[in-house]
């Protein structure tokens, strides 16, 4: 169980990662800025794999604590998390010599909302079995 | 009498061009910074223009008159620059631009002192500061009280006195 939750976790982070670097390559392609002083690819693949790997975490613990409603619980609680976090991109100082600061929290809220998405994608596929269990019961 | 104060007249006009004519005109290079502090809130003013003329050994015939395009502010944040630019604070769309003029520039030891009119916010101010000129660029640092130019409420995150370094290089 933790193999897969943390298994699930990295997977999932790095497809949120690939899906964000891809978007912030649209994005600024279309938009015409450059925000690559503030966040790389590396930074970004970074941070959503890290975000995967606690996650994994996370769903672990809830699995050992509330067995049956912890899936439940925890996607919820993902969700609510990655909405909570788009404050961020707003409160976010950029360097002076990054123009247009303002189109910043377009580029990265998005982003924030890309690892609960890759969990929520490939939950099934790493749980298939629970969930077929469960819909038995 | 009066071909007397015609000679006296004319003079003193071709001493005033003589002085606006002979002092050196500077032209501002574009590694420009207006930079301000003020506490939570800090940053810069990306546009800024005007006319130097500027002589260490002619500042009778030295003056400054500068502009800055308020719509340039760039605080670094997004929904700050927004702020800074609605009719509480800066109100960019009434009073685009914050100008100074100078009136005297005397020398005080190796630096400079300059006396003239601050415009902001549609106020206008007597103000004086120090500066330098080394290397083909200005360098100074004063501060103002943003209430005397009703620029947003006293109090509050923004300190009420701000913080201001200029330093423009230029060019002839």
């Amino acid at each position: 169980m933790f193999k897969r939750s943390l298994l699930l976790g990295i997977v999932s982070g790095i497809l949120a990662g690939v899906a964000s670097v891809v978007y912030a390559k649209v994005y600024n392609d279309a938009i015409g800025t450059d925000f690559s002083a503030v966040i790389t690819p590396l930074k970004i693949m970074l941070a959503c794999i890290a975000a995967g790997l606690l996650a994994g975490l996370i769903h672990y613990g809830l699995m050992k604590a509330i067995q049956h409603r912890a899936t439940l619980v925890f996607n919820l609680l993902f969700t609510v998390a990655s909405f909570a976090t788009i404050v961020l991109p707003f409160a976010k100082k950029l360097p002076l010599d990054i123009e247009f600061p303002e189109l910043f929290p377009g580029l990265v809220v998005p982003m924030h909302f890309f690892p609960v998405l890759g969990w929520l994608t490939l939950y099934p596929l790493f749980f298939r079995s629970e969930l077929i269990h469960k819909h038995k019961i | 009498m009066k071909k007397l104060s015609f000679i006296l007249a004319t003079l003193h006009l071709s001493g005033v061009m003589f002085a606006y004519t002979f002092t050196t005109e500077w032209k501002i290079a574009p590694k420009y910074s207006i930079a301000f502090d003020g506490g939570e809130v800090s940053g810069i003013f990306r546009t800024f223009s005007g006319k130097i003329f500027f002589d260490g050994n002619d500042l009778a015939g030295s003056r400054f008159d500068v502009t800055i395009d308020v719509n340039s502010i760039n605080t670094g944040n997004g929904l700050q620059n927004r702020h800074a630019k609605e009719d509480d604070w800066f109100d960019a769309a009434k009073f685009p631009a914050i100008t100074f003029v100078s009136k005297k520039i005397a020398k005080t030891g190796n630096t400079f002192q300059v006396t003239g009119d601050l415009t902001m916010h549609g106020i206008k101010k007597e103000i004086s500061f120090p500066f330098s000129f080394q290397g083909q660029k200005f360098s100074g640092k004063f501060s103002v009280n943003r209430n005397d130019f009703k620029i947003g409420k006293p109090g509050g995150e923004v300190d009420d006195v701000i913080s201001i370094t200029v330093d423009v290089p230029v060019v002839k």
